[in-house]
């Protein structure tokens, strides 16, 4: 433990040294001191396995640090990276990790990469958060401008294979590495989250965001309860805290909670979230759909909106077949049709006629209103209102009969009464003509 | 989400301008084309009326487009909304053909589908049999509202909820404005 820090320091000054900015200096000492502060915690807290939280806020920190520094001088580099090589001898699982090190630094030759390594193994130390952190500080190299992004999934890979200690959703973490850009705190503390052991839950406070809150209260909670395996959990930022970083990110990174007893597997997990959203979106579905407030269960709920939609789409093909007898030509002048002759007194003789219940009177006469007003703002224009009735009185012996053809079809369809009633006020007179029967025509028409 | 008033105005003013553009053919058409044209202006003036955002409206306009006939009504109702919202975007239903590959995978799949269907209930043999029921009575509902909804094909289930969603609520608009249209229709004709 003693060795670590001077040699601890020395990186860290060697550091500062190498600043060129004051402004960045005095941020180095700063957050030099604060990974000193933290280191010894951890090493306090060793025994009792917690993980603190300093780390996060100092790993993109000195990462960033250490890249802005790197890139003036590459000499500090090397002796960054020959520390973390003498510190770690008296652990053995990093052992591997420094020989993966001086690896990519002769092979890859990518600065930032490294020093995200370096990073990791001056800061992280003993802990089985490395394969993570490492991802993470990679993440913030990304993030920070570095080129490693190509480099990052074989060396985490290569990490994981080393360590021999990764979770699935370790790996959901590295394998999104790639598309995270932006928030590097914010996705960091996500990852760290993300993989952490049941045994060393993040138990301090995160003001930064206070979804981390009450993951970290959850997680104390859960502690206590059961330190078992099915209490891992997933980093739960929910969207409010992602949102910032969702938005700039692509949005296929889902945090979930895992809870308890239930599988943690990311293929479960990616389950649930989709069962989650068709189960909200059904209820939604439930409020539109009239008449399923009473009906639970998936299916019963889709032959409800089958029927609904069926029945919708049969009523437009009425309405347009109505349209369509009722007009000759195609083209409705709607605006001169409101401007000239519908009225409010008109609408009140002609529903009362119809037998309609007050009720209904009222509920259309209101709806008949917002389209009176549509009528007076468009502008009135074209074929006068004369001249359409004249045209049509000349051809509904044509248009009627073929209609009455469709008027026992009508009873057949599920519709409201006002419609029926309207059909047998308009062609009651005409039900003596003699007509045509085609069947292939109604056949044509009610496909259903 | 928008307001349902709105919709419902933009809808109107779109379906005119659509049965205008019919009228310009100077075609006489008898009573069936005639539906069909209502109905057809209808429909793409609803989809034109939406956001633009989802897949049933793509589908039916470019649907409406492909027909030779109906071509000229499709781009005077969206040339119309253009003209009349500037600060919207200018095309939100640009012209692209649908994807054809969905169906082609989906045939595919379905034998692949089947195999695994059998193995997976080989290995399940512990589950209950009203588990299974439920599940093939779920997945041909789906499918029957795959068929139902335009462009429903080519969606995940998710997906087609939402669509559906979407779907019924433009539906539900339209069908009230035509109630309406032929309402006053009939009044105008008893007069």
């Amino acid at each position: 433990m003693n060795r670590t820090r001077p040699e601890m320091l020395h990186c860290l000054n060697a550091t500062g040294n190498l600043a060129a900015a004051t402004s960045r200096e005095m941020s180095v000492l700063e957050r030099q001191r604060a990974v000193l502060k933290w280191h010894q915690e951890q090493l306090k807290r060793r025994q009792q396995r917690h993980f603190d939280d300093l780390n996060v806020f100092s790993a993109p920190l000195l990462a960033q640090n250490i890249n802005g520094l790197i890139d003036d001088d590459g000499s500090g580099l090397n002796e960054i990276l020959t520390r973390p090589t003498g510190m770690e001898t008296g652990r053995p699982d990093f052992g591997s990790k420094s020989g993966v090190i001086l690896d990519l630094d002769h092979s890859a030759g990518h600065v930032n990469a490294s020093s995200g390594y370096c990073l990791n193994f001056a800061i992280s130390g003993n802990i089985n958060f490395p394969p993570t952190v490492v991802a993470a500080a990679t993440q913030v190299n990304t993030a920070v401008g570095a080129e490693a992004k190509v480099r990052e999934p074989t060396t985490s890979e290569r990490l994981s294979v080393t360590t021999g200690r990764q979770s699935s959703k370790k790996r959901k973490a590295e394998k999104s590495l790639p598309s995270e850009v932006d928030e590097e705190e914010d996705s960091i503390v996500k990852k760290i989250r993300g993989c952490a052991d049941e045994e060393e839950p993040t138990n301090s406070d995160q003001h930064q965001n206070s979804n981390k809150n009450n993951w970290n209260n959850n997680s104390s909670k859960n502690k206590e309860s059961n330190g078992d395996k099915s209490n891992r959990e997933a980093s739960s930022c929910t969207s409010k805290g992602n949102s910032k970083a969702s938005a700039v990110q692509k949005p296929d990174y889902v945090h979930v909670r895992a809870r308890r007893g239930q599988a943690t597997d990311s293929h479960s997990l990616a389950e649930r979230i989709r069962r989650e959203k068709i189960s909200e979106r059904m209820k939604y579905l439930q409020e539109l759909v009239p008449g399923c407030n009473k009906i639970t269960g998936k299916s019963g709920m889709l032959d409800e909106i089958i029927n609904y939609v069926q029945s919708l789409q049969r009523q437009v093909e009425y309405l347009s077949m109505k349209l369509a007898a009722l007009n000759p030509s195609v083209d409705v002048n709607i605006n001169d049709l409101f401007a000239k002759e519908v009225s409010p007194a008109c609408l009140a003789s002609y529903l009362p006629t119809m037998g309609v219940s007050p009720e209904m009177a009222s509920q259309s006469y209101l709806e008949y209103n917002p389209v009176e007003t549509m009528g007076q703002v468009c502008v009135s224009e074209g074929v006068n209102l004369v001249d359409a009735s004249l045209r049509r009185s000349m051809s509904p012996p044509v248009s009627i009969p073929e209609t009455l053809l469709h008027s026992s079809c009508f009873n057949q369809i599920h519709n409201s009464l006002p419609w029926e009633l309207d059909l047998q006020s308009l062609f009651s007179m005409e039900f003596q003509q003699e007509r045509p029967i085609n069947c292939s025509l109604a056949d044509l028409c009610w496909p259903y | 989400m928008r307001s349902p008033s709105s919709l419902k105005k933009e809808f109107l003013t779109k379906w005119v301008v659509g049965l205008r553009a019919w009228s310009s053919s100077s075609k006489e058409m008898g009573l069936l084309e005639r539906k069909k044209a209502i109905k057809l202006s209808a429909d793409v003036a609803m989809a034109a009326a939406t956001n633009g955002t989802t897949i049933w409206s793509h589908t039916l306009i470019n649907n409406a487009s492909k027909d030779p006939n109906s071509k000229h009504m499709v781009q005077s109702i969206l040339t119309s909304a253009r003209a009349r919202d500037q600060s919207n975007e200018p095309s939100k239903f640009p012209l692209l053909s649908p994807p054809t590959r969905c169906a082609r995978n989906r045939v595919r799949s379905k034998k692949v589908l089947r195999k695994a269907r059998i193995n997976y209930i080989q290995r399940c043999s512990r589950r209950s049999a009203a588990s299974l029921i439920a599940k093939t009575l779920v997945k041909k509902r789906t499918q029957v509202l795959k068929g139902l909804v335009p462009g429903g094909e080519c969606m995940d289930e998710s997906c087609l909820i939402k669509e559906t969603l979407d779907y019924m609520i433009s539906l539900r608009a339209q069908v009230l404005i035509m109630q309406h249209i032929a309402k006053v229709m009939e009044l105008f004709n008893s007069k």
